[in-house]
């Protein structure tokens, strides 16, 4: 039988109604949790942990056995309902609930319960790990009583992992790094006390290894960015298959540029990086069965150069020449082996002045921002040849998210923000080993935008207002997304079957978020025709 | 009931009637056919495991065809082609049109939408475009495991 160890555990004389006056002794005053207490309970600080799990363990037997709790409930006397501890107490023991069979010393025992208690809030001892080891999986309730429990002291820990992050971020800033290491020595052994597996400390374990990266290796970040071009399209096909981001990218950018191509029966498209082709089979299907027949289709795929004598490219541009064959689709494909997207060449795509032309850039063009406002930025000399292009329609993707700050602590904490949220709605992922590939493919973007400075950081991820600001300026207009578009992504995702994802429409522009935080954010662009006698304005 | 016999019974075919009619459906194709299109995907399968004839007439594509695009206004003559091209109805329906209107809530709904028909479609041609990397890879990673982007929607019932 449990007893409430410090005040006694029986309440108060008055019978049959619940009186609030005070039962017998009262503990000090100034030890009363303040939240609690505004809503009209007291309960010391220093036993809220017991309270908690006894509540859960409350909560436990309800479910178990609702049919005698409803009985207990309405015979139940309770004396003092402020008293919170108090009446679970004599709930519980009304219930004479068996202790759940496993890691004993986590609940059962007030004795011990009182000294696991206080270390735990104090300094974190290794109990954790050993909840995980011991548990019984036959016994499902008490699995779920000590994951629980385990959550609502992870919680604490996680949100102590958040402030220390950021003190050394700030450290980082401030060029403090003495400090910086010794936090990040503290975060990782925090780490060990929290599930890694999923939630907060997952993020938070990568972004410890980012910061001690950057600490440890300078700017240059030693191999984040690099690893090799094969490795990279791994990533990012099971990144595609693990989580609707690129599915939801590609889908909506094919939707606007077949809407464009309505009328064209010469049309050319422009991947800015071709990876394994796995937008363009939809697009292919959708121009062979539009009304009127398929156009021909002309494929540039630009996509860094393989280093092992493989033709990456040609490989994809094969593969996508024998669907459209099947599909009865005239197709032809031309592979532009680029290492960065600034060093493509207007003339190397080999655009044909009759034909329609897209541009589709999925997350490529932020690589082209610098920290340095100056004037021929490469984003504005490859804006400007893409203008004189004049392409029929620019899709552009990209992360919604503010990682082109000056400032570490600003880029620091948004990505902190926008990675968890990332992370989160990957749980949603039951597919292995997708999911774990998916995993290193964003670790590796965190490494890149945290510790890398210069020319290594390709990862300078602004938000859509921005970009309508650079597009608008460089001579382009927006495009709205049409309607077919919006249901298309809303159909996929209904068939991702997580509840958390939703998409937005925002003046024409589309994203995709998990819990209203946009991720991913679709628009598309026309170039404004350009007064000029060389240019044909259409 | 239909009965399912073995032993040699010929019969005209037509409206022969006699005093103890008897009536072997096998003996009729078309009719046959008729009726296994009117059929859902799950009965279709069960139906294919009653004799070898039902069994080569379940495999016939038109079939899948039908319970494919029964409920959708006649879809254009080219779908067929595309369709047949990226690996047949009976492929189509039980990789992306089964799946896909469970999930969107639609198999008992009458109709489904040509949005829903055309992701069905684009989803479609995505898998068989990764299959066809399936078998031409040499050595890479991709082939070995070979990771369907329709994954997401199976569930390891094969049908």
């Amino acid at each position: 039988m449990l007893r409430y160890d410090s005040t006694s555990s029986s309440a108060g004389s008055s019978s049959g109604s619940l009186s609030s006056s005070s039962s017998s002794s009262k503990p000090p005053q100034q030890d009363i949790d303040g939240l609690l207490a505004g809503a009209g309970y007291k309960v010391r600080s220093s036993e809220l942990r017991q309270v908690a799990q006894r509540l859960e363990r409350l909560e436990t037997a309800m479910g178990n056995s609702p049919a005698d709790f409803s009985q207990l409930a309405s015979d139940a006397i309770l004396y003092n309902p402020s008293d919170l501890a108090c009446w679970v107490d004599s709930l519980l023991t009304e219930f004479a609930e068996p202790p759940p069979t496993c890691s004993s010393d986590f609940i059962v025992d007030p004795v011990n319960n009182q000294t696991v208690v206080n270390s735990a809030w104090t300094t974190a001892e290794p109990h954790t790990p050993q909840v995980h080891q011991n548990i019984t999986y036959d016994e499902q309730q008490s699995l779920d009583n000590q994951l629980t429990v385990v959550t609502a002291m992870e919680e604490d820990s996680g949100i102590r992992l958040v402030h220390m992050l950021m003190t050394c971020a700030e450290c980082v800033q401030s060029g403090d790094l003495s400090l910086a290491t010794s936090l990040i020595g503290d975060m990782q052994g925090l780490l060990t006390h929290v599930n890694t597996v999923c939630g907060i400390g997952k993020v938070a374990g990568h972004f410890i290894d980012a910061l001690s990266r950057r600490i440890f290796q300078g700017m240059g970040g030693g191999s984040v960015n690099g690893g090799s071009a094969f490795e990279n399209e791994i990533l990012h096909h099971h990144f595609y298959e693990a989580c609707p981001y690129l599915k939801f990218a590609h889908f909506t950018a094919n939707q606007a540029i077949l809407e464009a191509f309505d009328g064209h029966d010469c049309v050319h498209v422009v991947d800015f990086n071709l990876m394994h082709g796995l937008q363009w089979p939809a697009l292919i299907q959708a121009l062979a069965l539009r009304p009127g027949g398929p156009p021909l289709l002309r494929l540039t795929g630009i996509g860094p150069p393989s280093p092992d004598g493989r033709d990456s490219l040609r490989e994809i541009g094969l593969r996508l020449a024998e669907l459209a064959r099947s599909v009865n689709v005239r197709f032809a494909f031309r592979g532009v082996a680029a290492s960065r997207l600034e060093d493509v060449k207007p003339w190397m795509l080999q655009v044909n002045p009759k034909e329609a032309v897209a541009v589709n850039s999925i997350m490529q063009l932020h690589r082209l921002l610098g920290s340095e406002q100056t004037r021929n930025s490469p984003i504005d000399t490859v804006l400007s040849w893409i203008r004189g292009l004049n392409p029929k329609i620019m899709t552009v993707v990209e992360q919604e998210a503010n990682h082109n700050q000056p400032g570490f602590l600003d880029r620091f904490t948004e990505a902190l923000y926008y990675y968890s949220t990332m992370f989160d709605s990957l749980e949603a992922c039951r597919v292995q080993p997708e999911k774990a590939l998916a995993e290193i493919y964003i670790q590796r973007e965190i490494g890149n935008v945290v510790s890398c400075e210069g020319s290594a950081r390709v990862e300078r991820h602004e938000p859509l207002a921005k970009w309508r600001r650079r597009l608008s300026g460089a001579g382009f207009r927006a495009l709205h997304l049409g309607s077919n578009a919006f249901k298309q992504a809303s159909m996929l995702l209904t068939l991702f079957s997580a509840e958390g994802y939703s998409v937005e429409e925002n003046e024409g522009c589309l994203s995709l978020g998990w819990h209203s935080r946009p991720l991913i954010a679709a628009s598309a662009w026309q170039a404004v025709p350009a007064w000029d006698n060389h240019m044909s304005s259409s | 009931m239909v009965q399912n016999h073995h032993c040699e019974d010929h019969e005209t075919v037509g409206e022969n009637k006699e005093k103890r009619p008897k009536f072997f459906i096998n003996d009729h194709v078309d009719i046959l056919i008729e009726i296994l299109k009117r059929l859902d995907g799950r009965s279709l399968c069960v139906a294919a495991s009653v004799c070898r004839l039902w069994c080569t007439i379940a495999r016939n594509d038109s079939l899948w065809e039908n319970l494919c695009f029964r409920h959708v206004s006649p879809p254009p003559s080219s779908v067929r082609s595309v369709v047949l091209a990226l690996g047949g109805y009976k492929r189509l329906y039980t990789g992306c049109v089964r799946p896909v209107r469970s999930r969107l809530g639609r198999m008992r709904k009458a109709s489904w939408s040509r949005d829903e028909v055309q992701l069905s479609l684009s989803l479609f041609c995505v898998d068989y475009y990764e299959r066809l990397g399936g078998s031409n890879s040499s050595g890479r990673l991709v082939g070995e495991s070979s990771p369907s982007s329709l994954m997401f929607l199976c569930k390891p019932v094969n049908v």
